[in-house]
Order: C-alpha cells, then structure tokens, then sequence
C-alpha cells in the first residue's frame, strides 16, 4: 500500500524513467531528422540537375516538383546577366517569402553559397502569411543548377519542405514514447502498490483488452463520423439522416416489431405448452425449439428460398406460382422469428416456470375459471417476463445482419445499408455511423427494460418451482396448442431436411436429379473457408474461456477503482451491433500503431471480445455461489492467487468455464456480422463462403457447406461435453 | 507440533473502511493494542459488528490495517498477503473445498509445500486421527456432518503447523451439543500441540470455557482485556459487565472514604471495598451485583425492598424476579431446596454480601 517511502521511490524511479524515455526519444528522433534532411537534401539537389535548359520547359518542371518532392513548395530562380538571381516561376506564397526575406543575412549567405555551386538549408524555419490558404512555414533549401560547363551557375532551385513525412514519423516516435512512459508507469507502481501483484497485473490486463479492442475502436468509429477529408464535419451524419438512409431505419424498426411479436406470442405458446400443461415429450419440444438458437446463419435463409424463392420447390414445383416473391418484409419476418423465437421460448418458458402454481390454485379455489384465472393471475405475473423476451428479439432482430443480407431484396435495413456503405461505397463513416443509428432503438430498448420491466418484476427468483401444477388449459385448448406447436415443430424439421435435401439435388428448382457432385465442388472450393474457420474459433475459444473466468474472477471478488467501468467495456459488444463492431476493427486497426487488418489475430481478437460478456456472465453468476471462505481458505495455506486460482475456483466453475468455451466456439463458427468486415485473402471464413455460394445461386454448394458446420457445431458441442464431463458439484457451498 | 509457538502483538491498529456511497468511513477497530503470550488462547469476544472479525482478519491478512502494525512473533507482518503469513485460519463457514475429498482437503497445504507424497500420507493419517476422522478420509466434504467437517477444517488448518491458530466463529453453525463437544476438543488440540491461539466469538460461555484470557470489544474499541474470572469478576464498565453475565445495576451517590466508597442507596448506606477505574470520589456511580451474589430476605433486613414478581424453577436454582424502586433485579438463589422459598407477590428484601459487590463508572 501507499507510504511515504514507496511514494518518494516511486517518484525517484518515474523522473528517472521519464530522463532516459526523453532522452532515447529525443536523439532518436535528432538522428532521424538528421537523416531525412541528408536524403531531402540529396534529392532536391539530384532534382535540380535535372532543370532544363529551355525557358519554356521550365513550367513543365516546377509542375513535377509535387511528383519527386510531395508536400514541397517550388521555386525557380535564374540567374541574370549580371549574376544576379531573378524569381522564375513557381509557387506563389513561396515566391512571396523569399521576397520578404531577401536581405536577411541568412539568405544573402544561402544565395552566396549557391552561386558558387553548393547547396545550402536555412538553420531554422521560415513562415509568410498566404491570403486565403494555410501560411507556409519550414525550412527552406537552395539547390544550385549548374550550367553547360558544370563551373557556373545559372539558376537555383529554393525547396521549402513541409515534411509531412518526417512529421508523422515524428509523431509515431512520439506515440511510441509516451506508450513506452505510460507502460512503465503502470507496470511499476502495480509492483510497487499493489499487494497481490498478479491481481493488479490481471486487473490491468484486462483493461488493456477491452480499452485497446473495445473502447479504441468504438471511439474511432464514433471519432470518423464526424470526421472527413481532414477537418471536422456533420456531412456524414447528414448524410445518414437523409429521407434515404431514415428509410432502411424504419425498415429495422418495422422488421423488429413484427419479428418481436410473432416470436414473443409463439415463444409463449411454447412455453406454456411445454411449463404449464400434461402433454408428453417436452423434453423433444425443448430440444427441437432451441435448436435454431445454435444452428448457422444463412442456414434457415437458405431453406426458406429453397421452398419459397423464385425457383423454390413450394411456390413453383407445387404451387406453380410466379409472381411470388419470398424477398422482403414478410419472408425476413418469417426467418427471424423461426431463428429468433427460442430467445423468447426460453426466457418465458423460466418465467413460467418460477410462477408459483398456489397462486393459480388460491384464484380457481375461490372460483375464478380457468379463462379468468389465466387472465387475471397467470398473465400479469408473466408480464415482465413477456416484455423483455419482447425486448431481446427486438433487438436481436435489429441487430440481424444474415438474415437481411440473403433475403431482404429491395426491402431496405439498416445492418445491410451499413454493409454497403462500407463494400460498396467504400464509405468507412457513412457506414459506422449507419451502425451507430442501429444502436438507437437498441439503446432505447435497453433503458425501457431497465427502468421499467426491473420495476415491475412481480416474480422473485427465491421461490422453487412447486412441485405439482395445475393445468389451466381445457383439453380443447390443450390440443389445440399441442397442434399448433407440432406444426411449429415440423416446420423447423422441414427446413433442416431441405438444407440436407439441397446437397443431393443438382440445381435446385430446375433440375431434381440425384448427385453428389456437390460435396465435391463445395468441399474443394470451400476447404480454406471450413479449415480457416475451425482454427480461428479453436484458437479464440480457450483465450475466450480463461480470460472470462479471470474477468469473473476480478468483478465478483476484488474491490478496484474503475471496478464498474471495467465491467461496462466487458459488457459493451454484447450491446452493439455486430456491424458496428466489424466497421470499428477495420477503422481502429488500419493504421499505426497497431496494424491488424487481414491477419488471423483481428478475427481471433473480434470473436473473444464478443463472447467475453456471456463468459463473464456465466463465470460471475458461478462464482457468486460459491462461499468466498473457500478461496480464502486456499490463500490462507499459502496459496497465491495463480494457484488459488488454478486448484481452487476454475475447478469449482468448471460447468461455467466449459459452457463458456462451448458457447464461444459456436458462436465463432457461427459468426457472420462482424466478421464479414475482416475476413481477407488469408483469412476466410465459413459463413462468408455460405453467403458467397448462395449469392452466386450455388445453392446445392451453399447448403453442403451448411450441413457441414452444422456438423462441426454439433460434434463440437458433443466432444466438449464428452472431454470435459460436468460433475456438478458446484452447488456445494458449505454452511450459511 | 508445532515448531514453537511465537506471540501476537498488535500496536495501535485501526482499520477504517472507506465508504463509498457518500457517508462516512466506518472505523471498524480503533487502536488496538495487545499482546498474545505464546502458547496462549485468546478471545475476542463482543457483539456483532464490535470489530473483532476485522481484527482477525487483519491478523490473517485478508484485511489491511488502515494505521497500525502486527507482529507475528518478532516479524511485522501488516503489509504482507495472506499466504505469506505463518498462520492458519478456521473459517466460521469453513471453506472446505467441495471438490476434494477430506485427504486431499487435509493435504491441501502440504502439497502447496511441496512436501513428498509418503511424509504428506503420515502426517495426513496422524492429523485425522486427532481430530478423530481417520476413517473418513475418502468422503467428500458435502457427506460429512457439520461438526465433522469442522474437524476436517481444523484438521487443515494444523496440519501446516501454523505459529498461530485463527479460529473465526468456528462452533457458531453446529447446535448447542456438538458446540459443547467441540469447544473441550479445540481446547484439548491447542494444549496438546501449545499452540498460539486467537479465537473470535459472541458467545460469552464459549469464551469463559477456552479461554486463557478474553479481550472483550465494542464499537471497535477493547474494553478490558483479562482472565475469564478477572473480567467476569471485575468487570470494567457495565458494558462488559452485563455482556459476560447476568447482572444487576444499581444507581448510587458516592464518597471516597479510606479503603472504599460509602454509596447512598435509596436512602441507605453501604460501605464498597471494589470498584473500578474511573469511579468518581464524589458523585453518581452504579453498583454491580452478580446475580449468584445476591441474598433474598426478609422485608427490612436488606438493602433494597420490593416484591416478587416471579420465580423461575431451574432445578439446581431458581430465578427470583423482584420488583424494586430501580426497576426489576434477578436474584439467583442456587440450591433451592435448602432455602425458605418467597413466594411470588411476596414482600422481599434484597441483601448484598460486601465483598462481591463493585462500583463501575
């Protein structure tokens, strides 16, 4: 902790630090200008003995001054029959400070020196006021040209060099030496301050991730939207609020509307289909309505245009329809709300299932029907739980991003507008910005949820699910759902089969004959993509899993300043779109100092930053059951926090640790948004592979591809929960 | 077991926790000063929140102290971490690790010493067996009972033949006859093996039975530190007074005199040979009773009148409640079937015997 000694050491070390970082940068940096100016003297010189001798040619020459020497002023000067210089042509405003300075010593010395063949560089730097521009300022360099017999002179060429160069290299050398200062600073007063040193070099660590990957590019992003062609600017914003743009928004808004109703009423009748009522199979029920929660993006899209597009088996095999089209509003509806209602189904089906069933029997024993009951007591105490499985599909469904790419047509959202802007137009601002309007309703959603369905929450976690229901629904109500449901259910199973049924079909909607060729063509072209993809997320997964598990670690134990503020840039990319996320890496990471654009690290860095908040989620909610006396028990024998950390906690959130990771390689493999903006030529990957084949009308490639990460993501599911059986011994905190 | 057991010592320790919402801090111990004699078991004994957790957990290293120094043996120990200090504690909770077993629980320490496997399979089987668990080795700590699995607690905490023993609350989740049980079998361990010991709890029989001294607190602040006779005895303030006993107060005016006080109570005289620091040579004080101490007579024959409210038979002792002027007085009159019994409603007359009485400020 603080005292005076370590202070006054502290201090000591830092000023010391600080003399030999200044020092080290300082004769870097003379070193350097020395050098430039050396190779901007040799050029300038080189270009000079380059002036033609022809008066007329000589404009011609000063124009390609901006093509040798960027970013340099130009001036030619000759010389007169009485050895004088004359002002030739050339720029303006320098033209008008060597007019200005002419009788300085210096430039009677410089002029002195050329004449007799040897080049000379003011000391120091020179500025004149030009009208109607920024001044110019630097300084200036004589460079003599010689004539036919290489003895006399008859002109000079006067170079006033803005170094754009030089400077921005100064500055990188600047950045470099403050980071090296900062870096210092922390690392040594964590060894000097802090107690349990390796909690402050976690607690630092994990600042410098998300401040780096997270906040970084987020500032950048927000930073570039107001930012074009140098200068400071609301153009892009404009732009973006445009009848045009304001469009694809209400476009997003009127999606998520429709997704988040039909997926809320069909989430609840599954959920009470499987929580509140007799009917059989409900572990099949659960099972098959969640299964669209881990299966590929593109997946369900591209059954859905195998049965209902333009060549689709339903509406021209069967149906024979032409005018039909599945594109737009109502076939996104129908997609999002068959991937996205699981969100709801599972969210309400743990409301419903922690409404306590005495109530309902307290309401029918003094009489009320069914109907009434249902009505009156069952429905407000699910309310807050409707409201925010209403909530996450909303803005789950804003935030889809694979959906709309395939299937949207001339039906306009925001999350592919944003994509365009950045593929098509090249538009880096226009489309972060795009992503950033996204977060609106996102954001209102989040603050709606917070202040008010957290107010209103009538059902406390505290109470067991009773042990007995009583069944509300009539038997004709009960068949009637049970109809509908397994309608549901063979509607999701139809589209799987369709997904496999597309690899055999040798073009779909044309021609029906049996073939196997596409696994062929699909697996040879889409190889990279599939091994690509499965290292990547096997190399983010176990990064992902541990680093969770040490975020959880820190939030749930350790008191820290910056404490809530750690936990908020954690939980940042679960809240922001993934476009946004993508556009801000791409922003964030072309340019010094740090330079990850087409390497495997961004895509690796973009999947852990995205799945941390469900890792720290998971760890957090583990750890907060375990009794802190266990841990301090291990320290208490001498353990130091590695190992307290390696025998004791990751032992006891295990389950936590594996579902993380399991989460982590799914939703990698799986990843379609953010990713879209990083893959690159050494990079590919999967999803992307997917989209490409389907937009070429490939479609029996598409769905191979397709079977196959199904495939993988289930094996992986399968393997992680057979390497790693959870024992379940996590509930076992002693004594309270 | 131990090499040999060192002494305690904190000098002026304050721990005062920041409060974040915008009050103020809260000092949870203010200047303690004290010294464990090694070999010695003290408690810390108080009220919830008086500050002696924090206390322990200071001399633990869970928490630091805000100002202050602690001394293990010659060693200032106040700035290192918890695994750095050469103690043990037995957690109220226990925190048995649920995913090993009682050996492995119990080895837990000795593998973190890189002790070789055969000397850790002895001295596991050794330890186990004096904590009587020999045959529960292969259990895992959630089959155990709760006074088992605070033998195992206790068990690891020994095994690394700590120079202190830590013992946080440790009975407080067993019922009233395993506490009783394990309280002679804590006293037993710490005699056999001479171990430094520092013991917290609230329960001042538990405190009086294991104690070799007991320092008692409250708001922070120690109020007396001494044998468990001496504090029960001579009690300090009324605080302590009433906290490790049954006790009666009463009101008095007092004048120093040679070799005591005289006290005028309610109108009578009665000469005090004890009392304690701070009671004035000339004003109001209280007179402390114990309620053992305390004689019932016939009506004019004390010092204090009143009548019998109830009467509360124990067998070997009945509870006589009297009303008096300064309110109700528990008189306990122990062997009663050898006594004239007053009957309830029954005018009585309260007798003090000079010696056992005390002025406390």
């Amino acid at each position: 902790m603080f005292t005076k000694k370590k202070l006054l050491r502290f201090a000591l070390v830092a000023a010391l630090f600080l003399a030999v970082d200044a020092g080290i940068f300082s004769s870097l940096s003379g070193e350097f200008s020395k050098l430039m100016e050396a190779s901007q003297t040799k050029e300038i010189r080189l270009f000079a003995q380059t002036a033609p001798v022809k008066a007329e040619l000589l404009g011609d020459w000063m124009a390609s001054v901006q093509t040798v020497l960027p970013g340099c002023e130009a001036l030619y000067l000759s010389v007169d029959d009485a050895g004088k210089f004359v002002v030739g042509p050339g720029s303006g405003g320098l033209k008008a400070l060597y007019q200005q300075n002419l009788s300085l010593p210096e430039f009677v010395k410089a002029l002195d020196s050329v004449y007799y063949l040897e080049p000379y560089t003011t000391t120091g730097p020179y500025s004149v006021e030009v009208s109607g521009a920024a001044p110019l300022s630097g300084r200036v360099s004589f460079a003599p040209i010689a004539d036919d017999t290489g003895a006399g002179v008859r002109g000079a060429l006067v170079i006033l060099s803005a170094s754009t160069v030089a400077a921005d290299f100064q500055g990188l050398l600047w950045g470099l030496a403050l980071i090296a200062l900062l870096l210092f600073l922390v690392i040594y007063s964590v060894v000097s301050f802090a107690r349990d040193r390796v909690m402050g070099f976690a607690i630092v660590g994990l600042f410098a991730v998300v401040g780096v990957f997270v906040a970084y590019p987020m500032f950048e992003s927000v930073r570039l939207t107001f930012w074009k062609g140098g200068q400071w600017t609301l153009e892009t914003w404009a732009t973006v609020l445009s009848p045009r743009y304001l469009v694809a928004l209400w476009g997003s808004v009127q999606l998520g509307l429709w997704t988040a109703t039909i997926s809320t009423l069909l989430g609840f009748a599954f959920a009470f289909l499987v929580e509140r009522t007799s009917v059989g199979g409900k572990k099949f029920i659960s099972n098959l309505a969640t299964l669209p929660v881990i299966s590929p993006p593109f997946s369900l899209t591209l059954s859905i245009i195998l049965l209902f597009g333009n060549n689709g088996l339903i509406t021209k095999g069967l149906l024979g329809l032409h005018g039909f089209s599945i594109y737009g509003l109502n076939g996104l509806v129908i997609v999002q709300t068959i991937s996205m209602f699981p969100i709801a189904f599972m969210t309400l089906s743990s409301v419903l299932k922690a409404i306590d069933s005495t109530v309902e029997d307290a309401a029918l024993d003094l009489r009320a029907t069914r109907w009434y009951t249902f009505r009156t007591i069952t429905l407000p105490l699910a309310m807050p739980g409707i409201l925010s499985a209403w909530l996450l599909v909303f803005t789950n469904s804003l935030a889809d991003f694979a959906n709309p790419l395939l299937l949207s047509g001339s039906y306009r959202v925001l999350s592919t507008e944003a994509y365009m802007a950045v593929t098509g137009q090249n538009d880096l601002g226009g489309g972060a910005a795009l992503s950033i309007l996204l977060l609106l309703p996102t954001l209102t959603a989040f603050m709606a949820q917070r202040y008010w369905v957290s107010r209103r929450s009538f059902v406390t976690v505290t109470g067991k699910p009773s042990m007995r229901l009583t069944e509300l629904a009539s038997p004709a109500v009960r068949v009637a759902l049970t109809i509908f449901v397994g309608l549901c259910i063979v509607l999701i199973i139809a589209l799987y089969a369709t997904i496999v049924a597309g690899c055999f079909v040798r073009n779909w909607g044309i021609d029906y004959t049996f073939t196997l060729d596409n696994f062929g063509e699909a697996l040879t072209r889409g190889w990279r993509a599939i091994t690509d993809t499965v290292t990547l997320a096997a190399l983010a997964t176990p990064i992902a899993g541990v680093l969770a598990m040490i975020a959880s670690l820190v939030v749930v134990r350790k008191v820290f300043v910056g404490k809530r503020l750690l936990e908020a840039l954690i939980m940042t990319p679960f809240a922001i779109p993934g476009t946004l996320l993508g556009i801000s890496y791409i922003l964030a990471f072309n340019k010094p100092p740090l330079i990850l654009v087409g390497t495997a690290a961004i895509i690796v860095i973009n999947y852990i930053v995205r799945e941390l908040p469900v890792g720290l989620e998971n760890g957090s909610a583990s750890l907060r059951q375990i009794d802190p006396a266990i841990e301090e028990a291990a320290q208490d024998l001498g353990a130091d926090t590695p190992t307290v950390f390696r025998t004791i906690v990751l032992p006891l959130i295990r389950p936590a640790f594996i579902s993380t990771m399991s989460y982590t390689f799914v939703r990698s493999m799986t990843a379609v948004s953010a990713i879209i903006f990083l893959i690159s030529a050494n990079w590919y990957h999967l999803t992307v592979q997917i989209y490409n084949f389907s937009e070429l009308l490939r479609f029996g490639w598409a769905s191979v591809l397709a079977t196959a990460l199904i495939v993988i993501v289930f094996v992986a599911f399968g393997l992680m929960r057979l390497l790693v059986p959870d024992e379940g011994h996590t509930d076992k905190s002693f004594a309270r | 077991m131990p090499k040999t057991s060192v002494s305690v010592t904190l000098v002026g320790v304050t721990k005062r926790f920041k409060n974040t919402k915008g009050r103020d801090d809260v000092i949870a111990v203010s200047g303690s000063d004290f010294t464990v004699a090694p070999g010695e078991l003290v408690t810390l004994l108080g009220p919830s929140g008086c500050g002696k957790t924090t206390t322990l957990r200071m001399i633990a290293g869970f928490e630091l102290p805000t100002t202050g120094k602690i001394l293990i043996g010659t060693e200032d120990v106040s700035q290192l971490p918890p695994n750095a200090r050469d103690k043990a504690t037995v957690f109220q909770s226990y925190g048995l690790f649920p995913h090993m077993n009682v050996f492995d629980n119990v080895a837990y320490g000795l593998r973190l010493r890189k002790v070789p496997a055969a000397e850790i399979q002895t001295k596991v089987e050794a330890t186990l067996k004096l904590v009587g668990l020999q045959d529960l080795a292969d259990r895992s700590p959630g089959r155990l009972s709760g006074g088992q699995q605070q033998r195992v607690a206790l068990a690891r905490s020994l095994i690394v033949e700590p120079a202190v023993l830590l013992l946080d609350e440790p009975l407080s989740n067993l019922d009233a006859l395993l506490r009783e049980q394990m309280r002679v079998e804590i006293r037993r361990i710490q005699k056999t093996l001479g171990i430094t010991a520092i013991y917290v709890t609230h329960d001042r029989v538990e405190a009086m039975s294991l104690s070799d001294r007991i320092i008692v607190m409250k708001d922070g602040v120690i109020q007396q530190i001494g044998t468990p006779s001496d504090i029960y005895e001579n009690p300090a303030t009324t605080f302590v007074a009433g906290f490790v006993g049954k006790v009666a107060f009463f009101p008095v005016t007092v004048t120093a005199v040679a070799g005591g006080w005289d006290c005028q109570l309610g109108g009578k005289n009665l000469r005090v040979t004890q009392g304690a620091a701070g009671v004035p040579a000339a004003g109001s004080a209280v007179l402390m009773s114990r309620p053992e101490s305390l004689r019932l007579l016939s009506p004019g024959q004390g010092s204090v009148e009143g009548t019998v409210r109830m009467n509360v038979y124990l067998g070997h002792s009945v509870e006589t409640f009297v009303d008096t002027p300064f309110g109700e007085v528990m008189v306990q009159v122990d062997d009663p079937a050898s006594k004239a019994a007053f009957a309830e409603g029954s005018a009585v007359s309260i007798g003090f015997e000079p010696e056992r009485v005390r002025l406390l400020p």
